[in-house]
């Protein structure tokens, strides 16, 4: 039980990095960091996007190396960034985007990952080694399906098992809450609790400063590659100002708020009318011109089936959808955005963008003409939208797959929202993003409803929809609640979240209104 | 192999954060994903290298047999380059890898992997010749029996290919699996054809009338027959298409990522069908011209690989069209001149084939190398 051997102290340095570069190409992702983790404290490293945190945890993985500087782990220098010598040392890292083999079951994927010896272990052994880690660490997961089967929140209690399976003592979390609701992230932050108490270090990357209070002992922020805040102990800051310093300028914490349209709810631009598919029983939504709905809810309550069907991507069982009275024909993307709906879709690089296509194509993406230009004539041609959407890039020559997550997302929206759409289908248009990106986006779905498009906007901070809905509604197990008016009634909406909510052990509902 | 690592540093500056790991399965997966990205420097020194690779392990596999390596290659190049002899049988030979080749290239670049060019090729060949040896029709005109029959074996060799399409789409049959299994079907349905159902009544060997008027006419001045010089038209043509038709860009769209081509421009079945189709009309066209160019009729032995050939020629041009028909040529160019030096120096047969096995070897190698030098392990 005990993982602390007795020469280990609490607040002793278990990992030091000292004045690490890394370079790609032009740009120079880190830029002398430093970052020293102490046994039982728990790092939280901040910055917006594109600022080098994944960088910096994937160099302590082993999974890409410094130009320059030094690594030193339990007191030994690395000389060598592979995995395999960095998990040997005791570092494990839960990366963002996970690495499960969806086809097998928890214990499959927990055996895999470190087999004792040659052969596959038995599923029996598989099991107890599950069973015993789970016992261990109270991070249940259901060891009866597939991996891939298993909800995100799960998934990312068997990436922290397998990660734990192998005794790190160096725990790096790569935004470990991203996907997760709130209170998957509470019972997360909890769990790190226990395992920093058990002696180990850890670190994890968050775009959101609630968790710095709630979870960590300290804290570096990263900018552009550089420390801004180092090493410092989350005691002495408050939230202004690890905000200010992650964004460079003041800024309230929160959205601004841009709510309170009218809208003109006789004639509903987007309406969806008895929409029945998965888990949705009989949706009827009407979006006004000028108006922002935000569907509030904790997700797999029917928010992935709403976004298939709205997106017109997949025929729902009954119901249908209609933008201005013409409705979408499922199977035919192109139709959908002749009709004028526009879709940000909740993941953008599976959804929205081909990566390893250049930005000219993506731009051209579902609206490309039977013949097309020439390439140098396409790539200047899409250099202007480029430029008016803000998308920072070397040109329009480069793959999306450069893109950071803020100017991907910026990519989309300068694809959907050019040329006017009639309607909007939002889905957590600000994931992932850093304040300052999110507050972009959101800005650009404001003026797009002050422009006259209905914008549906299915959201996971209730504190982002809050600000910018101006009529909001909860989709809890597969039915629509509300609607909710500003002033908003936290409280109410919380309770309608949990309302019908069905699923695994969830806090109570209490903790959903006030984060 | 140092001269390719350099190239692929220095024209793929900092990719390495981005791309993860190959997930599909195999060398053509993995060479659909290479295609295009990596800069044009690589994709096209790594087939060149990997072939002078396989010619000098080829030269020291000769050296073993007793012959001298620089005379045998000297009557290869001789054998193909001098004359018009040479030239006209390399293009012969080359016509149906390219056509197949094509197809393949078009589909992989989708990478949907179909590998039934075969039976496809089979299928055409065996509805085209019935066409233009079918009674009353045999007795039409030259042009129109040609374009008729060319006609018919496309459209039969894109059915066929498209049924393993469909199957795909409609129950999930794994494409690589139902077009190689269509390839026996295909086998079986050709002896049944030049047994039984457009058996020629006057010989006594199972195979098919005499083309007759069908008879593809040759280039002026070659012994080549005018499919190359369709085959070669074709080369362009597809370029084309796929660099600047919509159709092109769904194709390349689809094999990097069929959600995002989903959701925002036509729907994945369209795709798959659309290449299997492309993929089967090349391959039955490819039939029915080695049918009326070269045999002048059908017979049972019509199989000779070109199906699978076409797969390395596919491969080896990148995925790039123009860069299969140099393939095409290069692989045909490599067979009429290793059959011209196999009866000079009395070389094994199979050694053509060992070569071709090692240029895909080496290719598969420099691939990796040129991977791992940008950092996407």
């Amino acid at each position: 039980m005990c993982m602390g051997g007795p020469s280990l102290m609490r607040s002793e340095a278990l990992v030091e990095m000292r004045g690490i570069h890394r370079r790609f190409g032009e740009t120079h992702a880190l830029a002398g960091v430093d970052l020293c983790l102490r046994a039982g404290e728990i790092h939280a490293l901040l910055g917006s996007n594109g600022a080098g945190k994944t960088t910096l945890v994937r160099i302590l993985a082993g999974l890409d190396r410094p130009d320059e500087g030094t690594v030193t782990v339990l007191g030994e220098p690395v000389t060598k960034f592979e995995p395999k010598v960095l998990r040997a040392a005791g570092v494990a890292l839960v990366q963002q985007h996970f690495t499960l083999v969806p086809t097998l079951c928890a214990s499959e994927n927990l055996v895999l990952a470190r087999p004792d010896g040659w052969r596959v272990p038995r599923q029996r052994s598989a099991r107890a080694r599950l069973g015993a880690l789970v016992e261990r660490t109270g991070l249940t997961v259901r060891d009866d399906v597939p991996a891939g089967a298993l909800s995100v929140g799960e998934q990312q209690r068997l990436e922290l098992l397998r990660a734990l399976d192998a005794d790190a003592r160096v725990l790096l979390l790569d935004e470990p809450t991203a996907v997760l609701t709130d209170q998957e992230a509470e019972a997360l932050l909890a769990v790190c609790r226990t395992l920093a108490a058990e002696g180990r270090a850890l670190a994890f990357i968050t775009h959101r400063l609630g968790e710095v209070f709630a979870g960590a002992d300290r804290v570096t922020v990263l900018a552009e590659g550089r420390e801004v805040l180092s090493d410092e102990l989350v005691t002495q800051h408050d939230r202004a100002g690890l905000a200010s310093a992650m964004i460079g300028h003041q800024s309230s914490g929160a959205f601004t708020h841009r709510g309170g349209r009218a809208g003109d709810r006789a004639a509903g631009r987007l309406v969806v009318s008895g929409l029945r598919l998965g888990r949705l029983h009989g949706l009827d939504i009407s979006v006004a011109s000028g108006e922002i709905v935000g569907v509030a809810g904790v997700d797999g309550n029917g928010q992935a089936d709403l976004e298939a069907a709205l997106s017109a991507r997949v025929a729902p069982e009954s119901g249908t959808v209609a933008v201005d009275g013409a409705v979408l024909e499922p199977g035919d993307p192109r139709g959908r955005r002749t009709r004028g709906l526009a879709y940000i879709p909740s993941d953008r690089y599976q959804w929205g963008l081909i990566r390893a296509m250049d930005l000219a194509d993506n731009l051209e993406l579902g609206r490309v003409p039977r013949w097309r230009a020439r390439r140098s004539q396409r790539r200047a041609a899409s250099a202007p939208s480029l430029g008016h959407w803000d998308v920072r890039t070397s040109g329009p020559a480069a793959r999306a797959a450069t893109l950071s997550g803020g100017n991907a997302q910026k990519l989309v929206l300068a694809r959907e929202l050019d040329g006017r759409p009639r309607a909007v289908l939002a889905c957590y248009p600000t994931r992932g993003l850093d304040p300052t990106a999110a507050d972009t986006v959101a800005a650009r779905l404001v003026a797009c409803a002050d422009d006259g498009a209905g914008v549906l906007w299915i959201g996971a901070e209730l504190d982002e929809l809050l600000a910018v809905a101006d009529r909001i509604v909860v989709l809890a197990g597969g039915r629509l609640l509300g609607p909710f008016f500003a002033p908003y009634d936290r409280a109410a909406i919380g309770l309608a979240m949990a309302g019908v909510h069905d699923g695994e052990a969830l806090q109570p509902v209490e903790a959903v209104g006030d984060r | 192999m140092t001269v390719e690592t350099a190239a692929t540093r220095s024209t793929t500056p900092g990719a390495s954060s981005g791309s993860g790991p190959g997930s599909g399965p195999g060398f053509a997966a993995r060479v659909a994903e290479r295609a295009g990205a990596g800069g044009p420097v690589v994709s096209i020194l790594i087939p060149v290298l990997a072939v002078v690779a396989a010619l000098a392990v080829g030269g020291v596999l000769i050296a073993f047999d007793g012959s001298n390596p620089l005379s045998v290659y000297r009557e290869i190049v001789s054998a193909v380059l001098t004359g018009n002899r040479g030239f006209s049988d390399t293009a012969t030979a080359a016509t149906p890898l390219i056509l197949i080749g094509l197809g393949y290239a078009i589909a992989y670049r989708a990478r949907v992997f179909t590998i039934g060019g075969e039976g496809q090729y089979l299928i055409g060949a065996l509805a085209g010749t019935a066409w233009v040896t079918g009674a009353g029709l045999r007795d039409l005109p030259r042009w129109p029996l040609i374009l008729s029959g060319v006609v018919v074996a496309t459209l039969a060799g894109a059915a066929w290919s498209g049924l393993a399409g469909w199957l795909g789409v409609r129950f999930g049959a794994n494409v690589v699996i139902s077009s190689l299994m269509l390839v026996y079907i295909a086998d079986s349905a050709l002896a049944w054809g030049v047994r039984d159902g457009i058996r020629d009544p006057e010989s006594f060997v199972n195979q098919s009338r005499q083309i007759g008027r069908a008879s593809l006419p040759e280039l002026p001045g070659t012994t080549t027959h005018i499919g190359f010089a369709i085959a070669i038209a074709i080369v362009p043509l597809a370029a084309v298409l796929m660099a600047r038709h919509r159709g092109g860009f769904r194709i390349t769209a689809y094999g990097h990522n069929p959600s995002a081509l989903d959701a925002n421009e036509v729907s994945n079945r369209t795709v798959i069908i659309l290449v299997m189709v492309i993929a089967g009309a090349l391959a039955g066209l490819a039939g029915i011209v080695e049918t009326t160019g070269v045999n002048g009729r059908l017979g049972a032995q019509a199989s000779v690989g070109f199906g699978f050939q076409a797969i390395i020629v596919a491969l080896l041009g990148r995925l790039n069209p123009v860069g299969v028909g140099i393939a095409g040529l290069g692989m045909a160019g490599l067979t009429i001149g290793f059959e011209s030096a196999q009866r000079e120096f009395d070389l094994p047969s199979s050694l053509v084939g060992v070569i071709t096995a090692l240029i895909v070897v080496f290719v598969v190698v420099g691939d990796a190398l040129a991977g791992r030098a940008r950092g996407d392990r």
